[in-house]
């Protein structure tokens, strides 16, 4: 008899449609993420092309019926730790990190931020941002509860042993600073990797000036600056507060280090312009790409839509960002091998997309292969395109490699269908 | 008037009561008429206020329940439940968003407390004139009809079929494999050899839970999910009609090639030697590689994006064929010269790349061009056109092989009648939601996978069967019953003058018109009570179940007074 129950690590796009799809099928699933909160990467996008929906809008219904469904199982701060079995037998230890906050009991209130006296940088904002030692990651977080940052909250690291204050804010008796880290076991029939993906460090080339000139930002920076629930609440400003005047938008950083093209950096660099036609009308706005990837049968006609709003598409051979005298400026060779420069007040990089941060150690927890790129691979070429080589395992979304939204969604469908399928 | 209305004000700890007078609150509205009990509780939605609030639902003999506290997407479905356990009809309650709405929003507490006042009103005026509506379960079928036999219909057959659920696949043609059985090979990190191909057709057909109907035709459909009725007709079998009946529909009629005929300028169907992809496929297939006369051609041009401007968008795995087609082209005639006329290489999935790499190591000319214009010269085909900067060249060749755009099949039109399925502007099946649902319509258990959607490589078209599959092994449970919507659009039959204009609105397809009583119709299995047809009826006949004019009028009114 197989163990009908399922284990879906990662709780972005594609691990909460498969842990939907699975719940509603009566399947027990457990659902693991490592943050703090559910929806991954696709809630800090304030707009999707081509219809330039609200991503947190239309992600926020998924993510209220992952924390209603009683069928699925939400581990938050936790991560595999041991995987041991075959197919209709695993067994899966997870480790589950203390949050320090009751999830039953808080409500979200936020009174308990304010008197933290910790200030860190926000990871989720990309750095722009500030928070507290006791926070949620952005406003509209789900479940909309905050969580302690052991390792910078002055009680919890042994600085200031008797620090209390958000314990004493909190008029819901939510904290509690005793909560150890827990190792659970579970049963699983079935696997399902839906860990998403990581942007390539732009550090790493340096000659895209990125954290050297002052405004070269990287595509997650931008995204969260245009989100109105971002640090600049939706405000495209540039570092000293003034508004960007001619912005660069670059193209494929990295594609020929990393040796594949990313799939989606050309539709959502048009997507910035638009945004930033939409703030800024004036402003001068140049794309710098080599070959356009816009497959899909309504991209087309959403880039010449941009075109035809005034940006100006620059194919370059060579590239480089240099600051003279304050000022940034792309040197580039353009397609007819011609060499020139543009002056810009802002730059903004699209970095590749490369495999999750946790993805090789996971890959050994789990005993599983990646591809050359680094990815999780799956028996593409016997034309199975979610199942890993272990019977039993499988793989959907970005873990598997670049790609869209719809992708990562039609890819965690179509695991849920395998798991349906082999564990009836 | 003879309510018993209980209205329960939730402190939600200091997030309502710091900064809402609920004490006043309750004083004002507990002599409402119709208002039996009015009080409060420090946290309604924890467990102690949830047995509170049933106990009281119980003591009171309430009729009616008014929650004023947070968002309904935080709370409305935990009190229906209390209610449910309660004894109390759920669509009897109404929850009053004072938290969000007033408390955090208003930060005079004067003003929030009066704002807070007005919408308990509205809240009690509505509920008074709220119906029990009660859920209903239907049964419903497992099996699944499946329109095409390609990859798409086949990777979805093996999916779905079971001991408790059969699947008919319906094949136009007379045999399976569509599309990918015309290719010589496939990519080789996509299946390579077309043994793959071979294997699942095998499986499919030894399925004995998979009816194959080839050379067959849906002819009709009727009904809704879990209870379809669909007739197939047989060409082979002199007409022969058969009726089915199924729980759900995947159409995978995947696609056909743009006619490069369109476009003079490729000289295709005059010029000797211009073929198109599939043409070349099928001469690969053959294994002889040859020109009109007989002999082995000594250089070939592959002209992508053939169709891409006509059709406004990129067809995505035609660069990948070419690019197939080169490397093959090098492998059986060695020493031949290719060279791939481009306009952007569209290589998005990972291990492209690297495939491209390769073959432009082998010495494979890559040539970004537009403005191609294939003309007869001396025997050959002269191949002219312009670079970067519009500089003019040009090449001659033996052999030419278009890379036309991929269009939707031929009867797609058809069956998105007979569905009742939209089309999007491009002319294939548009998905109920570009982003969030990739591969449903709006016809609830009807889906789509493949190309039948738009242009996708073979794993994509795997992928989207394999999705359509779960979805419906979700959703289609062997003995499990469905629950429509309760909420749905009712037609008051005496004020309906058979206008149909509801009909050209529905997008779930839920209205028909009754031609003896001459009236529109909704099947409340279909409708999902969106409420286009009531806004849209000229003569007021439609009403929403729940959101009704009266309804929604008091407390529109209340919250203005």
């Amino acid at each position: 008899m197989k163990n009908p129950n399922v284990l879906v690590i990662g709780s972005g796009v594609a691990g909460m449609e498969a842990s939907l799809i699975l719940g509603e099928a009566g399947q027990k699933v457990y659902l693991i993420e490592k943050e703090s909160l559910i929806g991954g990467q696709t809630i800090k996008f304030e707009e999707v092309y081509p219809n330039m929906e609200c991503a947190t809008c239309m992600v926020a219904p998924k993510q209220q019926e992952i924390l209603q469904n009683e069928n699925i199982e939400l581990f938050l701060l936790s991560e595999v730790e041991q995987v041991k079995g075959s197919v209709g037998e695993f067994k899966v230890k997870i480790k589950k990190k203390a949050r320090y906050v009751s999830l039953v009991n808080c409500i979200g209130c936020g009174a308990c931020y304010e008197p933290c006296p910790v200030s860190l940088e926000n990871e989720f904002e990309e750095g722009l941002s500030k928070k507290k030692a006791i926070a949620v990651a952005c406003p509209g977080a789900l479940p909309n509860v905050p969580a302690i940052d052991p390792e910078n909250c002055l009680r919890l690291n042994g600085k200031k042993k008797e620090c209390q204050a958000c314990k004493e804010a909190c008029m819901f008796d939510a904290i509690n600073f005793s909560e150890k880290d827990e190792i659970l076991d579970l049963e699983v029939g079935a696997i399902l990797i839906a860990t998403g993906f990581g942007l390539l460090d732009a550090k790493n080339l340096p000659q895209y000036g990125y954290r050297k000139a002052k405004n070269v930002y990287t595509a997650m920076e931008f995204e969260r600056l245009y989100a109105a629930n971002g640090p600049t609440e939706g405000k495209l400003v540039l570092r000293d507060g003034e508004t960007p005047k001619s912005i660069a938008i670059i193209h494929c950083v990295g594609r020929s280090e990393q040796g594949y093209c990313s799939g989606v950096c050309c539709m959502y660099s048009t997507k910035f312009s638009h945004f930033l036609k939409h703030k800024i009308p004036e402003a001068k706005i140049c794309e710098f790409h080599t070959d356009l990837c816009i497959p899909g049968k309504s991209h087309q006609k959403f880039y010449q839509k941009i075109l035809n709003q005034g940006v100006d598409f620059i194919r370059f051979d060579d590239i480089k960002v240099e600051e003279k005298n304050g000022k940034m400026q792309v040197i580039y060779k353009n397609g007819n091998g011609e060499k020139d420069k543009f002056i810009a007040d802002m730059i903004i990089l699209s970095p590749a997309m490369i495999p999750g941060g946790d993805t090789e150690s996971l890959a050994k927890t789990i005993g599983i292969s990646l591809d050359k790129k680094g990815f999780f691979s799956t028996q593409s070429e016997k034309l199975s395109p979610v199942a890993t080589a272990v019977d039993g395992i499988f793989v959907a979304g970005c873990a598997e490699g670049p790609k869209d939204i719809p992708g990562s969604i039609a890819q965690a469908e179509a695991a849920a269908g395998k798991i349906l399928s082999i564990l009836r | 008037m003879n309510e018993k209305i209980g209205v329960y004000v939730c402190e939600c700890g200091p997030n309502i009561s710091e900064r809402i007078d609920i004490d006043r609150v309750l004083e004002e509205i507990s002599s409402a008429e119709g208002v039996k009990v009015a009080k409060k509780f420090g946290l309604l939605c924890s467990n102690d206020g949830k047995n509170y609030l049933a106990d009281e639902i119980k003591k009171e003999e309430l009729t009616h329940l008014v929650v004023a506290a947070c968002s309904p997407r935080e709370h409305e479905q935990t009190f229906m439940n209390v209610c449910l356990e309660a004894g109390l009809n759920p669509y009897l309650f109404q929850l009053v968003n004072i938290r969000e709405q007033c408390a955090w929003m208003i930060s005079d507490k004067e003003e929030a407390t009066r704002m807070a006042i007005k919408y308990i009103y509205a809240g009690i005026s509505r509920v008074t004139l709220h119906k029990p509506l009660l859920k209903k379960e239907l049964d419903s079928i497992p099996d699944v009809l499946i329109i095409g036999g390609g990859i798409s219909g086949i990777e979805a057959a093996l999916c779905l079929a079971g001991k408790d659920r059969k699947v008919y696949l319906v094949e136009k043609t007379e045999s399976l494999g569509g599309m990918v059985k015309k290719f010589f090979e496939l990519l080789p990190y996509q299946g390579s050899n077309l043994a793959v191909i071979e294997e699942k057709i095998e499986q499919v057909q030894n399925n004995e839970n998979v009816e194959i109907l080839t050379s067959s035709e849906v002819e009709d459909v009727r009904g809704f999910l879990g209870n379809f009725e669909a007739v197939i007709k047989s060409k082979s079998n002199g007409s022969e009609t058969k009726e089915i009946k199924i729980g759900a529909i995947i159409v995978a009629t995947g696609f056909k090639l743009f006619d490069p005929k369109n476009i003079p300028q490729y000289g295709y169907g005059k010029i000797e030697n211009v073929l198109d992809a599939l043409e070349f496929e099928q001469m690969s297939a053959s294994g002889k590689i040859l020109l009109k006369n007989g002999n082995p051609p000594k250089s070939v041009a592959l002209i992508h994006c053939v169709g891409r401007n006509e059709k406004g968008y990129c067809s995505k795995v035609c660069c990948l064929y070419s690019i197939k087609f080169a490397r093959h082209l090098q492998d059986k005639l060695p020493g031949i010269d290719v060279s791939e006329f481009y306009s952007d290489l569209c290589l998005p999935d990972k291990a492209d790349q690297d495939y491209f790499e390769e073959a432009k190591k082998k010495g494979i000319h890559f040539i970004r061009a537009d403005n191609l214009e294939l003309k007869e010269k001396d025997g050959k085909i002269n191949v002219e056109y312009k670079v970067a900067g519009g500089k003019k060249d040009s090449i001659a060749v033996d052999m030419a092989i278009l890379a036309p755009a991929m269009v939707p099949s031929e009867d797609t039109s058809k069956l998105a009648e007979i569905l009742n399925l939209p089309l999007d502007e491009t002319g294939f099946f548009k998905e109920v939601h570009e982003m969030l649902d990739p591969i449903s319509t709006p016809i609830e258990g009807v889906y789509v996978s493949g190309c039948a959607l738009g242009p996708k490589n073979i794993p994509e078209s795997i992928i989207q069967s394999q999705a359509a599959s779960g979805k419906i092994l979700s959703s289609l449970i062997p003995g499990k019953k469905i629950e429509p919507e309760v909420k749905v659009s009712e037609i008051r039959e005496e004020f309906c003058t058979g206008c149909q204009t509801c009909l050209s609105v529905c997008f779930y397809g839920a209205i028909s018109f009754d031609e003896y009583k001459g009236i529109s119709v909704v099947n409340e299995a279909i409708c999902r009570g969106c409420g286009s047809c009531v806004g849209i009826c000229p003569s007021g006949a439609i009403r929403s179940k729940h959101f009704t004019y009266p309804q929604l009028y008091l407390e529109v009114l209340q919250a203005l007074r």
